[in-house]
């Protein structure tokens, strides 16, 4: 368990900004020879960018690197590779119409101008067999499942020779037979004396497999640790703990009638055994990791994947909803958590994004707009929303994000629904801004709007929400109530360990 | 004017160019501003003018149509074909070949939603499959002997002063132009060529109107290859072949987007107006017809690739933001 003291990879006071985002602030991060190293941390901590920074996507602003006692400059994903930093991710990237044998040898140079079929698939067939992997090395890959094709890369690794393997989230698409398959396979590699660097969401995977786990927290290094010095609580604590009172303070109301009921909603292979009421006046948060299935209720609900299993009731009227057209017919609107790809369009003004959900009110005969009244609506929930733009013919793509956040929030306002859904409502938006949407959440609900707001960001979802939602790998884990949950409660549920 | 002028460069520029074109050809040919030349001028291309205004609203809705020439050569040959072999009373026979080019709009607009194949690969196939429909109908025939009301409505008809050619011209446009630039359908043809997705996000009937986008180009162009057989007195298999290439630069040409999302009606009406103009110049200057056809090319590709381009590049440069989402980093 004592890590040997011969480190392979040391990253030193790493920092990476994007524009107004510190993505890493001055964080380190050190990989010991035949280790396998745990990185947590909620959405937003920063693992990605490291990731990418380690393997030569990105360049770190400021900070040291190095690999086996020598500076390490990657450059790009091939030279990394070559230098002995690969990574491999939840999805994996190989040809599929290749064999197995040649996408493991794909990313070698040295082989000659022609290939020795034979050859090269004995040579797999020897990496294959060094890591108790039990593959055709003729087979085409393409024909493999996710955990197959995971080998592949494993092996490929392997036949590079690397001394570190970045898996980032190498689980969230296996099966629990195939997640111990993966972990033999880690062990292995460990044995080979590779430095494994195993990024998940899964905290009973991390106790399982790995001897020092590292906490990142909104960019910055919080801590590392042997596993052995770590307990689930304490890791919980350390990727929350921020302070809430930044938040907004709802204003106290007694919810109103059951607005929108929900009951054993399910989605074929996505979400299942979904039920929960939603009050007038009330907001209730949706708390989860990125991929719980949250974002994909939402879509059931707005007719754009629509359910194939449940019922959703309405004022107590069981309905169908089976379009976005049926939703906003039954008063359902949804804020995309896609600002750019689902919710604006970038290059039209800002009042025909405003207008667009329903644009057949402002139409006259001969399907006229009436460009009087849009224009005015348009200019009500702008002084209403506080959007600040040049003019309402401007395109939305010239407003800032958090304005163009608003925009959008107008749009869905104007529809005037009964429900409004809110996709992570103010994700990449300014403290500012984020503040007034917050107090426009609190207004909505206490003109008697009910509310559903999923957000990954914990401390929102407790300051905003009077019920909490937990889902956690597509199935709802519990609704808690505002007094009866907190960070540490909610995180843990969310990843199951409660 | 000068706000106007700034949203508008492209029609500016064109206008610029047409005015030079017409001065040229009022100075190289004496014949060119006289009302005959003027009637022939739009006469010989109307059946390719009609249908380019519609060809626009496909491709602001993010869309392309090759096969109008094709469905033009369908629906003569469908009317050629009742005409010569059915007792049908005539104008039942163009309102068959009408609702066959409406039809075939239909199809390909159905495939297009239903089955979510790019509007390239199904229109191509339209292009070859419905002029094979035109040429089996008509084999190598060349079917003529319409009623004379029908050929002389495909001559040099006048109504009044005007040459009715300018007058349907006329009405074709100031009908797009109010569709797409103040309705809600116009509204939601550009909303969805910007983004398919978000109309769809925001409840517009996104599969809808492309299906009635399609069929309005088959029907229009069903129209106009009636008329063409009106003018050319008969109906080959033939009929139209490749027309959807001049149709298609004069929509570029007018400033419309490949990439869907913006273009004007005014950009389109003064491309076709350029384009006949320097090609009528040309002709009149006895210039080879294949030297007027290379130099529409060099105009289409200094002047619609280069904005076009320019404009792609624009929108792909980062945003002044985070070049990636903060989430999940």
């Amino acid at each position: 368990m004592n890590p040997g003291p011969e480190p392979v990879l040391e990253l030193r006071l790493v920092s990476k900004r994007f524009g107004a985002t510190q993505a890493l602030a001055d964080v380190e991060l050190i990989l010991y020879r035949s280790e396998v190293h745990a990185l947590v941390g909620e959405n937003g901590a920063g693992k990605s960018t490291l990731i990418k920074i380690a393997t030569g996507i990105y360049e770190p602003d400021t900070g040291t690197m190095e690999l086996g006692g020598h500076v390490f400059d990657p450059g790009d994903p091939a030279s990394a590779q070559r230098q002995g930093v690969a990574a491999i991710y939840q999805e994996p990237s190989i040809f599929p119409d290749l064999s197995v044998a040649e996408n493991i040898f794909i990313g070698h140079q040295d082989r000659g101008l022609l290939v020795d079929r034979k050859r090269m698939e004995q040579d797999a067939a020897e990496v294959l067999q060094r890591l108790d992997i039990d593959l055709d090395p003729s087979q085409p890959a393409g024909a493999l499942t996710v955990a197959g094709q995971q080998a592949v890369e494993i092996a490929k690794a392997i036949s590079l020779d690397v001394k570190v393997l970045i898996m980032d989230e190498p689980t969230a698409a296996l099966s629990a037979h195939e997640v111990d398959r993966l972990f033999r396979q880690v062990r292995r590699l460990k044995q080979l004396g590779v430095a494994v660097l195993f990024i998940s969401h899964r905290l009973d995977e991390v106790f399982e497999i790995a001897d020092r786990v590292s906490v990142f927290r909104d960019g910055r290094h919080i801590s590392s640790r042997p596993i052995t010095d770590v307990t689930e609580e304490l890791m919980v604590r350390e990727m929350v703990g921020r302070d809430p009172s930044e938040f907004f303070i709802r204003t106290p109301q007694e919810p109103g009638q059951v607005v929108l009921s929900v009951e054993d909603l399910a989605r074929h292979g996505v979400f299942r055994d979904v039920s929960f009421d939603v009050r007038a006046g009330e907001v209730l948060g949706f708390a989860g990791l990125v991929g719980a299935g949250r974002t994909d209720v939402a879509l059931a609900l707005f007719g754009v994947a629509p359910a194939d299993g449940g019922t959703i009731t309405i004022d107590g009227q069981p309905v169908t909803i089976g379009s976005p057209t049926d939703a906003l017919n039954h008063g359902i609107a949804y804020l995309s958590e896609d600002r750019r790809k689902l919710g604006l369009s970038m290059t039209q003004s800002v009042t025909t994004n405003i207008t667009l959900a329903t644009l057949d009110r402002y139409t006259l005969s001969f399907g006229l707009i009436d460009h009087e009244a849009e224009n005015r609506d348009a200019a009500g929930l702008r002084d209403r929303l506080g959007i600040r733009t040049a003019s309402l013919d401007t395109p939305v793509d010239n407003l800032s994000g958090g304005n163009q956040q608003k925009a959008m929030l107008a749009k869905w306002l104007n529809a005037e629904p009964r429900v409004l859904i809110l996709d992570e409502p103010t994700r990449g938006i300014d403290v500012g801004a984020k503040a007034e949407v917050h107090r426009f959440i609190d207004e909505l609900a206490r003109s008697g709007m009910a509310i559903i707001m999923i957000s990954s960001d914990l401390p929102e979802v407790l300051a905003m929400s009077d019920r909490i939602a937990i889902m956690r790998e597509g199935s709802l884990q519990g609704i808690r109530t505002r007094d009866d949950a907190d960070q540490e409660s909610v995180m843990a549920m969310a990843v199951g360990v409660a | 004017m000068s706000e106007w002028a700034r949203s508008h460069r492209w029609e500016v520029v064109l206008g610029g160019v047409l005015v030079i074109t017409i001065v040229a050809n009022a100075i190289l040919s004496p014949y060119y501003l006289g009302l005959d030349n003027i009637v022939n001028l739009f006469w010989l291309s109307i059946e390719k003018i009609i249908v380019a205004v519609i060809m626009a609203f496909v491709i602001i809705n993010g869309e392309i149509d090759l096969s109008v020439a094709s469905v033009m050569g369908f629906s003569a040959a469908v009317l050629a074909t009742l005409h010569e072999s059915t007792g049908l009373p005539f104008v039942a026979a163009i309102l068959i070949a009408l609702a066959a080019g409406a039809l075939a709009g239909l199809i390909q607009g159905l495939v297009v939603v239903k089955l979510q194949l790019p509007s390239l690969v199904v229109t191509l196939a339209g292009l070859i499959g419905f002029r094979g429909a035109a040429r089996v109908l008509l084999e190598d025939r060349s079917v003529g002997e319409f009623p004379e009301w029908f050929d002389r409505l495909g001559q040099r008809a006048l109504l009044g002063p005007f040459p009715l050619a300018v007058i349907v011209f006329g009405v074709a446009l100031a009908i797009a132009w109010f569709v797409l630039d103040r309705t809600a359908f116009g509204r939601k043809v550009y909303v969805i060529g910007s983004s398919a997705e978000v109309s769809r996000y925001s409840g517009v009937d996104v599969d809808g109107v492309k299906i009635r986008l399609f069929v309005m180009s088959g029907l229009t162009a069903g129209f106009a290859g009636v008329l063409f057989a009106a003018r050319l007195g008969s109906v080959r298999g033939s009929l139209a072949e490749f027309f959807e290439l001049d149709i298609i630069t004069m929509v570029l040409l007018g400033g419309v987007s490949i990439f869907g999302g913006s273009g004007t009606m005014l950009g389109v009406a003064l491309a076709i107006f350029t384009v006949l103009n320097i090609r009528n110049g040309l002709g009149l200057a006895n210039v080879d017809g294949i030297i007027q056809t290379g130099t529409v090319g060099l105009l289409l590709i200094g002047s619609v690739l280069v904005p076009n381009l320019a404009s792609h590049i624009r929108s792909r440069l980062p945003f002044g933001g985070p070049p990636l989402s903060t989430a999940d980093t």
